[in-house]
């Protein structure tokens, strides 16, 4: 976009970048620095070696897992019926489920405690998977359903023609088709529950179900205060994300131009 | 106009699979393929519809009760709750952060985007690795970091050391332990949590601006801030309307920093919306008094979001 042809120009350039990105870089830069002070690498054997730290591995995972599985199964249901099939006030069915990208997740904390506890799924994975699911749907319907509606209706057409009921157009059009853009819905839902705090912070209890965003207390616990430990749980736990996201990157940059832009 | 539509021009799909007063409808039947659509979006109604509104519905409920969230028998208390929240200097002071918070760290974020995405787009070496250091904290979760930015500004910290090294040794104190630098410490974490989603938003927002028109005012004499001015940043108004509306729902839920970073101190100097639902809700047993700070919560966001969709689309049909 800034077109510089001189030599100086274009060194300016180059430094500017440099100089803006260096902020974005030093949080991390400390956050490693400060978890081999001391003891250094001592500090990660001691982290790794308290036993129960993969039981919040295997937390997140399952909680992941379990919403994207829904959060994928749902969007695509029910984007390609709000794309491609004529329902009675169709427009109002929209509204109400875009009206939830507006919902902060703790406004729902007093009602979604209530229920739990009286339901028994107080404790239990479903109480996390559940309402992040559902605050995950509308934006991913939103995003899906622009996608479909650009996928010519003749194809839809042709398939029918053919006898392939609207199901099976489901299974072999809208499943493959919405490859690019279900690239992005997985991201962002992969982020939003990987990284939720509050929901597991009031729903989990028993140590044993607890998700990684509540590693850092339980070590400030463990290892009363000792910083440089903490700091090491925080790089291994901010570890497998940063290798997601660079093994990801390219899938999400063109999800992105696919749909989120419009 | 509609109902005069010729039957021949109604696909053959509807025709046979609806009635004729279907295929009568023209225009709309025309899209589509069979008559009831409603089973493939009851999934996501009942999930999300169903789940949210029902805990809405639940929530204004409770506000009118003082409950301790377990006893069986809340007693009704009709609208205390609010007239208790509206009477709290502590509320007040969250909502004058949260106003602050979303007004600075949107331009803030805004800006650094724009130039971001700009310098990026503009052949510097190494793009991709820039691009990287900038979106990975998008990724990272605040519970996991907030250990790292309480030790960062802390009195002995980082940053404190970064200070005295550039010469600035004169203005470093405990950034976090005070009431008047805290906020801001905040809306700096914040911008470096964000601003790589700004980026990469605009980034491929400007990648859709046709060239050519580019081209035509460079050839006419436009320099490269005339372009960002009168070309690219019209061209990008629906991303910025987008990111406005993100950041001020945004603000408006913040939680997980205040909390982790600052427990929303100090003396409630980073008290947010959030914060006061959460603390009044979990430990504090209040669970009426957070419902109601839910409820008006909700109501700002709803409030917000309708503004910006309309102030953006005003906008946008000046601009056509």
């Amino acid at each position: 976009m800034f077109e510089v042809r001189s030599l100086p120009g274009k060194i300016g350039l180059q430094l500017l970048v440099t100089l803006l990105t260096i902020p974005f870089l030093l949080p991390l830069i400390a956050m490693v620095q400060g978890s081999l002070a001391g003891a250094g690498f001592a500090n990660y054997a001691a982290v790794l070696s308290v036993g129960s730290i993969w039981n919040f591995f295997i937390s997140s995972t399952i909680i992941a897992a379990g919403v994207i599985v829904l959060v994928y199964v749902v969007t695509m249901l029910t984007a390609y019926g709000f794309a491609k099939f004529r329902i009675p006030g169709k427009e109002v069915y929209f509204w109400l489920l875009l009206a939830c990208l507006t919902l902060p997740e703790v406004v729902l904390l007093a009602p979604l405690f209530a229920t739990a506890v009286q339901t028994g799924l107080y404790d239990t994975y479903w109480a996390v998977i559940l309402p992040l699911a559902a605050l995950q749907v509308p934006f991913a319907v939103l995003l899906v359903r622009n996608f479909i509606n650009g996928i010519p209706d003749e194809l839809f057409e042709a398939a029918r023609v053919d006898g392939a009921n609207s199901f099976r157009g489901f299974l072999y059009l809208v499943i493959p088709l919405t490859r690019p853009i279900a690239a992005a819905v997985l991201i962002f839902t992969l982020i939003g529950a990987w990284n939720n705090y509050l929901l597991p912070l009031v729903f989990l209890q028993d140590p044993a179900k607890q998700t990684i965003t509540l590693l850092p207390s339980y070590f400030i616990g463990q290892f009363s205060n000792d910083q440089t430990k903490v700091l090491a749980s925080a790089v291994l736990t901010a570890l497998p994300e940063v290798i997601a996201y660079l093994s990801l990157q390219r899938l999400f940059e063109r999800g992105l131009a696919a749909g989120a832009i419009k | 106009m509609v109902t005069t539509e010729p039957l021949t021009d109604v696909d053959p799909a509807t025709a046979t699979g609806g009635t004729v007063a279907a295929a009568r409808r023209g225009r709309k039947g025309r899209r589509a393929l069979q008559p009831h659509g409603l089973p493939w979006i009851l999934p996501g109604l009942v999930l999300s519809v169903g789940v949210l509104y029902y805990c809405i519905g639940y929530t204004a409920v409770i506000s009118t009760w003082d409950w301790d969230g377990i006893s069986p028998n809340p007693e009704q208390v009709g609208l205390r709750n609010y007239t208790q929240m509206f009477a709290d200097p502590i509320f007040w002071g969250a909502i004058r952060n949260t106003v602050l918070f979303f007004v600075i760290t949107f331009t803030v974020q805004t800006v650094l985007g724009m130039l971001f995405a700009v310098l990026l787009h503009s052949r510097v070496k190494l793009a991709v690795l820039y691009k990287v250091i900038i979106f990975i904290p998008v990724v990272l979760a605040p519970a996991i970091m907030a250990p790292v930015f309480r030790q960062f500004f802390g009195a002995d910290g980082q940053f404190n050391w970064i200070l005295e090294h550039i010469g600035l040794g004169a203005i470093t104190q405990p950034w976090l332990g005070q009431s008047s630098t805290a906020l801001w410490v905040l809306m700096a974490i914040t911008v470096w949590q964000w601003t790589g989603l700004t980026f990469v938003l605009y980034y491929a927002a400007m990648g859709q601006i046709d060239q050519s028109i580019l081209e035509a005012a460079r050839i006419d004499g436009a320099g490269n801030l005339r372009v960002i001015w009168s070309i690219i940043w019209p061209g990008v108004r629906g991303t910025t309307v987008a990111l406005a509306m993100l950041g001020a729902i945004g603000a408006l839920k913040t939680f997980d920093w205040p909390w982790l970073v600052t427990v929303a101190g100090p003396n409630h100097a980073t008290e947010f919306l959030g914060t006061i639902i959460y603390r009044q809700t979990i430990p504090n047993y209040h669970v009426g008094y957070g419902a109601a700070v839910s409820i008006l919560l909700l109501v700002l966001a709803l409030i917000m979001a309708i503004f910006l969709q309309v102030r953006g689309r005003e906008k946008n049909e000046k601009a056509s």
